[in-house]
């Protein structure tokens, strides 16, 4: 009688164990894939309640509101990735818009788009539906250049060339590595119909806002109501799933929670946005909503004159950072959900973030430590070993918890010997002013949630620029700078500004205070509404749906 | 009364005129740069100075004024809005029937309660009643119109999972469903403006209850419904109307606050926004409107008095 051969009854046994876990692993997971399969429904309208935009041109205005409320109905050449197509909320990489592909040249000075073709703006008047054409960017590229006060961001542009109806080509004075993600951001760029200017004098009557966008602008009611509906010519075909969105104008914070509380709107902001301690509350009173947190490009911190005595000396801007306990502060205001390292990289821009952590410690303990008895052994060795009076100039009015950073840093530096005077300013003044570097000693305050690092970089550290608060000039810190904005090639970028990084480390030119996540709530039958950084409510509400 | 009439209104332009240039001058004083703050963080020096010259705010001071005023006066433009581009007039003609509804009823529910419980108090004075209607009357003077609006939108909404929050629907649109949503936020305004108007009808009216025209009436026999409502209510209205008439600006002071909380699109947010956003043509034109309107309903109510009291000629 033949034997019957080993291997294949094993290799059965095996196939057996194999389909038993297969099974076994799907009935598991079953309600998880049931979730993620959860066919989006097209319909409805979702609500949103926020306050008024100052205008609706989005070349005029540089009010997020303004940027936020037309991104619905405009696009642009690229775009950042949203819902399923993001890795992140503050996923920045660049994905086709209104053009579908492009090329840049190999010394980074020359980008060539070429545009979708049959892409139609709304079927509005003056413009009827028309093909979206290379002019069109030409035109609303340079309208952007002459007219927005965002214009610095595409300074290097120095010519906009019309290949053919479907090819631009756009020429720089140098490589300029943030160029896309500006041209991504919907604070910039929107591609507008020249035919509507010409009628309207400008985009701020809502009859003029005619865009290539997922939604249509329907109805502006000023100070009550903006309504959008979908646009069935959206060339992303099957996109968005929503009929429609309204805008409910509602100006104060508490009466948008109220009306999120009670159904009457959908999101209680653009982001859907409320605070850590309004989740808590949210959560006793209506159990059912989802709230998730989120890490968000947030920055705030003690800026300081290092031009001038006594930070110019860098054992007292240490001693200053050394001073702030960071991590009770994210304790007792946060709920330590915080981030403690927070700059000069914001903790959620991880693309380009080096941690602290991974830093020598002897350097990164003067971006994140805290060493009261350090702090004051360098007050003395820089010669204030009586320890002396600064000013802390601020708004108050920014959202909780500033008022209680402003305290706190004021009680912290006071257990070192530096008597704090906090000096509270008016808006106006404060940001006409103090924000922009025009200041006595000392300030704090929070950073405008820029979307490309170089915002954070450059921006705060380049010699002379208004943004470079703390009025640095170091030479070899500006040759960092400017090479990593003119190197095109990101993983050799990424090393650059991680130099920076350590660079900046032990310099103390800025004194970084904990970053607070963002809640963002909705019903739970909100479904497909992923946060995202940007600016772009248009897209987060792409792919977003109502299960109702 | 017809030489009054035009030497108050003779007397409206100098007022007027120096209400535009306090109001002018005060936007000048104001801390900060509407240039800078339109640009905010991202100022850049040549973009500020090119928003400038955009926004005229690189001329001298004289000039502007001259440019704002003279465009009121010789063509009636009073602008546009710095951020929006708008023309003012348009903007407020378009809100000004909220704040001018929401006034109107706020007045006609702290005038009801406040002259009911008056009377009431001055007609059983020092009684539980009297005692009630005092404490009444300070407590609506305590507390502040904002704190309750904020109560009475919040709290509903944590324990009944609603809240008298609406999207505005104008009168003419659907009378009911406006109605509906201004109630609320007018009730709130006009229970805490009935304190005072309780409190000096009381008083107006105990002391018209002691003249000797009263006690004629008493001692004729006539019953007390027809002495207080036909004699004495008349005479005592009168400091009521004055104070109605001096609350006017406060209507529209409140009406920024109450607007922003009920969400309703009136003068006031439309003031308060601009306020915030240092949009000089706006503010100062609608207070310069505002001005002229409460300019007017004191000539209106000063008239009125001469309606209430015969005594009073002009």
């Amino acid at each position: 009688m033949a034997r019957r051969a080993p291997f294949p009854s094993r290799l059965f046994l095996a196939a057996v164990v194999l389909s038993v876990l297969v099974l076994a692993s799907l009935v598991m997971a079953a309600p998880a894939l049931a979730q993620a399969g959860a066919q989006p429904k097209r319909g409805g309208v979702i609500r949103i309640a926020e306050r008024e935009a100052p205008g609706l041109d989005p070349h005029l205005s540089i009010s997020f509101l303004t940027h936020s409320y037309v991104s619905l109905a405009y696009s642009q050449l690229v775009r950042f990735p949203n819902g399923p197509e993001q890795k992140s909320p503050t996923d920045f990489s660049i994905l086709p818009d209104l053009a579908e592909k492009w090329t840049v040249s190999k010394d980074g000075k020359t980008y060539t788009f070429n545009l979708r073709k049959g892409v139609k703006f709304h079927n509005k008047p003056p413009v009827n539906g028309r093909e979206v054409t290379a002019d069109d960017v030409k035109y609303s590229l340079e309208r952007f250049m002459a007219k927005s006060g965002f214009r610095d961001r595409f300074e290097p542009v120095t010519g906009i060339e019309v290949v053919d109806r479907h090819t631009v080509k756009i020429t720089l004075k140098e490589p300029y590595a943030p160029f896309l993600n500006h041209l991504a951001n919907p604070s910039y760029c929107a591609i507008l119909p020249r035919e509507a200017e010409e009628k309207f004098k400008d985009f701020n009557n809502p009859d003029a806002v005619i865009g290539t966008g997922p939604f249509v602008l329907k109805s502006y009611e000023k100070g009550v109501r903006v309504v959008f509906e979908r646009n069935p010519n959206y060339f992303m075909k099957g996109l968005p799933y929503l009929d429609g969105a309204t805008i409910d104008i509602t100006p104060d914070a508490a009466a948008r929670l109220a009306v999120l509380r009670a159904g009457k709107a959908e999101l209680p902001h653009i982001w859907g946005w409320i605070s850590p301690e309004e989740a808590r509350t949210l959560k006793q009173t209506n159990p059912e909503m989802s709230i998730t947190p989120y890490k968000v490009i947030g920055q705030g911190f003690i800026y300081l004159r290092t031009d001038q005595p006594p930070f110019n000396d860098v054992r007292v801007r240490r001693a200053v950072s050394l001073a702030i306990d960071r991590k009770s502060w994210n304790d007792a205001l946060l709920f330590g959900e915080g981030c403690v390292d927070a700059g000069p990289v914001p903790c959620a821009l991880t693309d380009w973030k080096l941690d602290a952590a991974k830093m020598d410690p002897a350097k990164a303990r003067y971006v994140v430590g805290y060493d009261p008895a350090e702090a004051k052994r360098l007050l003395a060795e820089a010669g204030y070993a009586k320890g002396f009076t600064m000013p802390i100039y601020h708004w108050p009015g920014y959202v909780v918890p500033w008022r209680n950073y402003y305290e706190l840093a004021a009680e912290d530096l006071g257990k070192v010997g530096i008597q704090v005077e906090l000096k509270p300013e008016e808006y106006g003044k404060y940001i006409s002013t103090t924000a922009l570097g025009k200041y006595d000693k000392a300030a704090m305050g929070p950073s405008t949630p820029f979307t490309e690092v170089d915002d954070f970089l450059f921006g705060r550290f380049y010699p002379e620029l208004p943004t470079n608060q703390s009025h640095v000039a170091d030479g070899e810190l500006t040759k960092m700078l400017v090479a990593q904005r003119r190197e095109m090639d990101p993983k050799k970028r990424k090393q650059i500004v991680d130099d920076i990084q350590r660079y900046l480390a032990d310099k103390a030119y800025y004194v970084y205070v904990p970053q607070w996540p963002q809640y963002v709530a909705h019903p739970p039958y909100v479904k497909g509404f992923r946060h995202h950084d940007g600016y772009g409510l248009g897209m987060r509400l792409l792919y977003t749906w109502l299960d109702k | 009364m017809k030489r009054y009439l035009i030497r108050r209104l003779l007397l409206a332009v100098p007022t007027l005129f120096l209400v535009s240039v306090l109001v002018f001058a005060l936007m000048r004083f104001m801390p900060g740069d509407v240039a800078t703050r339109m640009v905010e963080g991202h100022a850049y020096a040549p973009t500020l100075a090119a928003l400038r010259h955009d926004l005229g705010l690189d001329r001298p001071v004289h000039v502007q004024y001259l440019d704002w005023i003279g465009g009121i006066v010789l063509r009636g433009d009073f602008g546009t809005s710095y951020w929006t581009r708008q023309p003012i007039l348009n903007e407020f003609a378009r809100r000004f029937p909220v704040t001018l509804e929401l006034a109107l009823l706020t007045i006609l529910v702290s005038v009801v309660l406040g002259v009911l419980i008056g009377i009431l108090s001055a007609a059983r004075q020092d009684s539980a009643a009297d005692y009630l209607g005092r404490v009444l009357a300070i407590l609506a003077l305590s507390v502040p119109y904002f704190g309750l609006a904020v109560l009475v939108v919040v709290l509903p909404s944590i324990y009944f999972k609603w809240t008298p929050v609406w999207t505005y629907v104008p009168f003419t649109v659907d009378p009911v469903e406006n109605l509906k949503i201004m109630l609320v936020p007018a009730a709130v305004f006009g229970v805490t403006r009935a304190g005072p108007v309780m409190r000096i009808m009381r008083s107006a009216l105990l002391d018209v209850l002691r003249q000797d025209y009263i006690r004629t009436a008493w001692s004729k026999g006539l019953a007390e419904r027809p002495i207080i409502l036909r004699h004495a209510l008349k005479n005592a209205m009168i400091p009521v109307i004055s104070l109605v008439g001096l609350q006017i600006p406060l209507y529209i002071g409140g009406s920024v606050i109450v607007e922003s909380i009920f969400r309703l699109p009136g003068v006031g947010l439309f003031f308060f926004e601009a306020l915030t956003r240092l949009d000089y043509p706006v503010v100062q034109s609608v207070n310069l409107i505002i001005a002229a309107m409460v300019v007017a309903l004191n000539l209106i109510i000063d008239l009125s008095y001469a309606f209430l009291d015969p005594r009073i000629r002009y």
